[in-house]
């Protein structure tokens, strides 16, 4: 019983491998349904939901904030999908979002470029130079996306518990690995593990809700008891207790709320 | 009836993965006792075949002919011994130079954060940031040398088939695994295969013995056949080809050399201003 996560570059066959993963586990299958959620329910149109997970942000958006609110509810929702376990995710940032739940086993696949640029000409019926072009442009995108959002370049290995090369194993290879690998005793839910993962939902929900306040807060959340780090502007702290006294009773599975400005987050917060 | 090469970010952490392969697979293990018989052959100090195979490029370090020679001596040996299958190598560079050969396993294994920040001094049990800036900084001469000694990224997971982080998987739980993977059968040598690595071999054993006399040698080989790249001035095209066939048509296995003389503008450029 594990949550599968399943990084990839464009094109590398990562979204076969994360489906027939899931089939043979008896597994549910996310991807895009976790946009879709974000998007129904903090009421954001799909589209921009969208450009905001996958696209880098520009200069301007960086110096904005709107970003921080989409993510924190994709966050959200994503935490929310995986909670109840048994499930394959593909899809952006899900070793980064769902970083410090020990029974997420994180993959990646990757594939090397000129089987990319064959495979995308096939698909698209385009030129080599086109279809090259374009997996480059979104390499480049996914890269920067996350290297500006948590500091991280996801193509660190060390980020992953496994990385598959697909060029001498099959796609079936793959899945085998991964199959066999969701069975080790290190991705085996725990009351423990399952606990964290229960906070991390809490934390991600919290902060899908604060974020409209400041967007900047960042929350962490042990055995239910939430702790809020924020700046020390006094009128949006006040705000965000108010907001916090709110969630605390409306909230299931939080024990206590905290507000903590000016002091700097925990590691552990989202 | 396969090789392993495993690589890793930490040299114990490989040694300790790649002798408890070995023993699983009733493989025999390559690893750096391998040098003194490099040493002892060749003439030259085991600290500085060490030498070339840790230490980043740096202006009072290592000359670049040096380190070239003794990975050549080292490439060869490994090769040699490579040829043979049924083997677990680490700690030899070979991650880097055996390409091509589909019943070679290329492994990367990283080892556990905590510890490695652990071995970083100071440390009382837990990783400070001192503690991981050195690790970093660590990781950082390692690109720098693999990069510098063969043009490669050896942090690039594109030079593997598999990489393994021991954060959570632990040591007996990696060596199941690369046991696992090592018998699919595509890992299992055929004609083709086997006869890449011969060619990668010949190519190193040719190399290794022209490497004293001509400095910047490139050979490729195929079925005994040597296709060899140097540089020369247009004066001297002749002559270094014919020595360069002479030498390598020598070495037991070669049957016919090929030289590619490139001009060599820069030291045309240099000589012009004499």
């Amino acid at each position: 019983m594990a949550i599968i996560t399943i990084s990839r570059g464009s094109y590398s066959k990562g979204r076969e491998v994360a489906e027939k993963v899931a089939e043979e586990l008896g597994y549910e299958c996310l991807s895009r349904e976790v946009i879709l959620d974000a998007s129904d329910r903090y009421h954001i149109p799909e589209l921009k939901m969208v450009k905001a997970i996958h696209d880098a942000p520009s200069l301007l958006e960086r110096l904005g904030h709107a970003r921080h609110a989409f993510l924190a509810y994709y966050q959200s929702a994503l935490t929310r999908a995986v909670q109840t376990d048994n499930v394959v995710y593909h899809g952006l940032a899900g070793h980064v979002l769902l970083k410090g739940v020990p029974h997420v086993l994180k993959v990646r696949i990757i594939a090397d470029l000129e089987d990319r640029v064959i495979d995308e000409m096939k698909r698209e019926k385009s030129g080599e130079q086109e279809a090259r072009s374009l997996i480059l442009r979104d390499d480049q995108e996914r890269r920067r996306w996350t290297q500006s959002l948590y500091g991280v370049d996801p193509w660190d290995s060390s980020l992953y518990d496994l990385v598959i090369h697909i060029h001498k194993f099959t796609v079936a290879d793959a899945v085998d690995f991964i199959c066999r690998a969701a069975f080790l005793e290190p991705f085996a839910t725990t009351a423990r593990s399952q606990q964290k993962i229960d906070d991390l939902a809490l934390a991600s929900h919290i902060k899908a809700v604060l974020v409209e306040i400041h967007p900047e807060v960042r929350v962490a959340c042990e055995y239910g008891n939430v702790l809020v780090y924020t700046g020390s502007d006094h009128r949006t702290v006040h705000k965000l207790e108010d907001k916090a006294r709110t969630l605390s009773r409306q909230v299931e599975g939080v024990n206590h709320i905290e507000v903590h400005p000016g002091v700097p987050a925990s590691s552990i917060s989202v | 009836m396969s090789v392993i090469i495993i690589s890793s970010d930490d040299h114990q952490t490989g040694q300790e993965i790649a002798a408890a392969t070995a023993r699983a697979m009733g493989y025999s293990e390559l690893g750096r006792e391998l040098l003194k018989e490099v040493a002892e052959r060749h003439q030259i100090a085991e600290a500085k075949l060490v030498k070339a195979l840790d230490d980043p490029p740096s202006f009072l370090g290592m000359s670049r002919k040096l380190r070239s020679l003794c990975l050549a001596y080292i490439q060869e040996a490994v090769l040699g011994r490579l040829v043979e299958d049924n083997v677990v190598c680490q700690g030899l560079a070979a991650h880097l130079y055996v390409c091509g050969v589909s019943h070679v396993l290329r492994v990367r294994v990283l080892s556990d954060p905590e510890k490695e920040a652990q071995k970083a001094p100071n440390q009382k049990g837990k990783p400070t940031e001192a503690g991981e800036k050195e690790i970093l900084r660590q990781k950082k001469l390692r690109r720098r040398w693999s990069m510098a000694a063969f043009g490669l990224d050896e942090t690039d997971p594109s030079l593997y088939d598999l990489v393994i982080n021991l954060d959570q998987i632990d040591q007996s739980e990696a060596v199941d695994i690369i046991k696992d993977t090592v018998g699919y059968r595509r890992f299992f040598p055929m004609t083709y295969s086997v006869n890449c690595m011969q060619d990668l071999e010949l190519a190193a054993r040719v190399r290794a013995s022209m490497l004293k006399r001509f400095s910047d040698v490139r050979v490729q080989a195929r079925s005994g056949t040597l296709v060899v790249e140097t540089a020369a001035l247009k004066r001297e095209k002749q002559k270094k080809a014919k020595a360069i066939r002479e030498v390598a048509g020598e070495i037991p296995g070669v049957r016919y050399v090929e030289v590619h003389v490139i001009n060599d503008i820069f030291r045309r450029a240099a000589e012009s201003f004499r």
